[in-house]
């Protein structure tokens, strides 16, 4: 067989990229560019009929002034769940990586709030806050005790909170990755040259770690962004709409007022300014990074 | 620099496992030190307990007579060059060599005084601003050893640095460490499982075996006076031939029977064997000390033996052949005329010949250490 002929390497070609290709084009391709489509229509997600209307959403979604506040806070909501998750997440695999008793247990134990869905873990915590707590410190206070879900500050802590018990576990094991991947003898040759457990973590661990951080904070930056599920069920965006985050904000446009359009043209202006952090960070980041 | 004292150490794993025994040596100031031995037999956990890296389950070890025991790796002063070099892959081979300084809080310019002159001594002043990853084996090597050399401290700890590199650059290294020792007049410990590093680079070889010390002496001792059969056998390469020799006395003579060939011992190797008439023992003899025996009848014991393999290695050749069912091999010239199928005429040359006892394995010949 000669496997020089164009047929041959097309052959090739299709056979090993092909399903994958076609797979892609049709689940993340065909539906952004509908998607992109329909952000220059009127559509109100029911009708047979697509109105075309030119940039009119674009327009529309940068006079939206409650879009705008809900992104402001989102972004808010996002340093601060991206700071927390992380800094318990590499805290957390520390422990799990120092030979701790039972190591293996707590390594399952803290990834275990990633495998309950947002949904279901926003109602858990929605059930803690406003009952579990509320009885507790209402007992303790001696008298009746506001849910930290009725107040803006409060809302937008439990929403961070439960964020970075959601996440910390997974981000865990990425760092966990990260501290076996430095050789034991780095860390014996730091010993011997004179450092401290805190120098040796400071100058040969964490540096030698920056692809997990790298990978951590891109993931961590990206859920948040478009945090909805836990959003939904913990606050619903209450009280008084102060906790609707932009991706709530986004579905409500779309859904709840039937402006498919517009909704899509915010939602793409999410993607945007989601994408353009987490690659921004990337790109920082993976500057001097290196293998352990 | 220094000297040290290892008194009794003993290393046993919370798990039982006990990987060294009863560990002792002195070590005096500029030695040039070496554990050898097969894998798992200790010499690496040794060496790391003198580093720090590991506790001493028991014994005392001291350096100028202060006890290390307690004492964390950073303050013992020693420095140590990794078998896979361990260099800093975020630093350049500039940050690498003066890690140690600049966390010990030396002036930045006495640091770059210190790491110009130690990367002109190795070769290295070409690659100071490269990282690691953009260095060869053998440089790699280099700034390992520069990175223990830039801090002078007491005690060097080289843990089989040689044995990531391929075999021409291992032999170029050697003798670069065997001239760094020199000129740096340092003491260093040195594990490797080659012996010949051990013999071309130590003062004193430490032989060890299952957690256990065999043999502590001159690598010329331990070639020519080993202690047993396992240092006989793995000091030397070609290892030693063995073979099984029932002792026999005729009148005043004493004899060896090996394979059916009768060989009359010398007077000293026979004084050695008294009381083991009609026993069998083991004897020794290395494949440099089997010689071409032919016209050399009158003067040499000579055995026969068909050749079965030759090995040309350029200016020698090894003959492989099978005597009293043992495989023997004898080193020759290369232009010696034996090949595959001939008769082979070995001559022994009796004043190296080993004897060991079949039971202890220990030497008949040489009691002492």
């Amino acid at each position: 067989m000669n496997r020089n002929t164009f047929s041959y390497k097309l052959k090739q070609v299709l056979m090993f990229a092909g399903p994958g290709t076609i797979l892609f084009f049709c689940v993340v391709v065909v539906p952004f560019v509908y998607g992109l489509y329909l952000t220059f229509t009127s559509w109100d997600g029911v009708s047979p009929n697509k109105p075309f209307v030119g940039f009119e959403n674009y327009v529309a979604a940068f006079q939206d002034s409650a879009y705008w506040i809900a992104l402001g806070r989102t972004a808010i909501y996002s340093i601060f769940a991206v700071v927390f998750i992380n800094v318990l997440a590499f805290a957390l695999a520390y422990l799990v990586t120092s030979g701790v008793k039972g190591q293996n247990f707590f390594r399952a134990g803290f990834f275990v709030p990633n495998l309950i869905g947002g949904i279901v873990l926003g109602y858990i915590w929605k059930f803690v806050f406003n009952r579990a707590y509320v009885a507790l410190a209402s007992a303790i206070a001696g008298g009746q005790v506001a849910s930290p879900l009725s107040t803006t500050g409060g809302a937008m802590f439990c929403l961070i909170f439960v964020s970075v018990w959601q996440y910390a576990g997974y981000m865990m094991l990425i760092y966990v990755a990260g501290f076996m991947s430095v050789s034991d003898s780095l860390k014996e040759a730091a010993m011997i040259d004179g450092c401290t457990p805190s120098q040796a973590m400071r100058n040969v661990t964490i540096p030698l770690m920056r692809s997990s951080f790298v990978q951590c904070i891109f993931l961590s930056i990206t859920r948040c962004f478009v945090v909805y599920d836990v959003n939904l069920s913990l606050t619903k965006g209450e009280p008084f709409g102060t906790s609707v985050m932009a991706a709530m904000h986004v579905y409500n446009t779309a859904f709840t007022y039937k402006k498919y359009g517009l909704g899509q043209a915010e939602a793409l202006i999410l993607f945007l300014v989601c994408a353009i952090v987490g690659v921004t960070q990337v790109v920082i980041g993976k500057k001097g990074e290196v293998e352990a | 620099m220094a000297s040290l004292s290892l008194k009794h150490i003993e290393k046993i794993y919370e798990n039982g496992y006990h990987a060294v025994h009863d560990f002792n040596l002195e070590v005096e100031d500029k030695e040039f030190i070496i554990f050898v031995g097969p894998s798992g037999c200790g010499k690496s956990t040794t060496l790391r307990m003198i580093a720090g890296l590991e506790d001493i389950s028991e014994g005392e070890f001291l350096i100028d007579g202060v006890k290390m025991n307690d004492v964390e790796p950073k303050d013992r002063d020693i420095a140590m060059v990794f078998q896979s070099y361990a260099l800093y892959p975020h630093m350049t081979v500039r940050d690498n060599m003066g890690f140690a300084l600049k966390l010990r809080k030396v002036p930045q310019a006495e640091i770059d005084a210190k790491v110009d002159e130690v990367a002109k001594i190795l070769d290295l002043e070409k690659f100071l601003d490269r990282k690691p990853k953009a260095l060869s084996g053998g440089q790699r090597q280099r700034v390992a050893m520069g990175r223990a050399i830039v801090r002078q401290p007491k005690v060097f700890l080289m843990d089989e640095p040689l044995s990531n590199l391929d075999a021409k650059l291992r032999v170029q290294m050697r003798t670069e460490i065997a001239k760094l020792h020199e000129r740096l007049g340092t003491t260093i410990i040195y594990v490797t499982h080659d012996q010949t590093e051990a013999m071309t680079l130590g003062t004193r070889i430490v032989v060890m075996k299952d957690g256990l010390v065999q043999q502590i002496n001159s690598p010329e001792h331990l070639y020519n006076k080993p202690c047993n059969l396992f240092v006989a056998g793995f000091i030397g390469s070609p290892q030693m031939n063995f073979l099984d020799a029932v002792v026999e006395k005729k009148g005043n003579d004493t004899f060896l029977d090996i394979a059916g060939f009768p060989i009359k011992l010398p007077a000293d190797k026979a004084e050695a064997l008294k009381g083991y008439e009609g026993k069998t023992v083991i004897a020794g003899i290395r494949p440099e000390h089997l010689l071409d025996g032919r016209g050399k009848e009158k003067d040499f014991v000579t055995i026969k033996a068909p050749i079965e393999v030759r090995e040309l290695l350029g200016a020698e050749a090894y003959l492989y052949f099978t005597l009293g069912g043992k495989q023997c091999t004898a080193r020759v010239a290369s232009d010696v005329d034996l090949y595959v199928g001939m008769e082979g005429t070995m001559a022994l040359d009796l004043n190296k010949l080993q004897l060991f006892d079949k039971e202890t394995e220990q030497s008949l010949l040489w009691k002492e250490w």
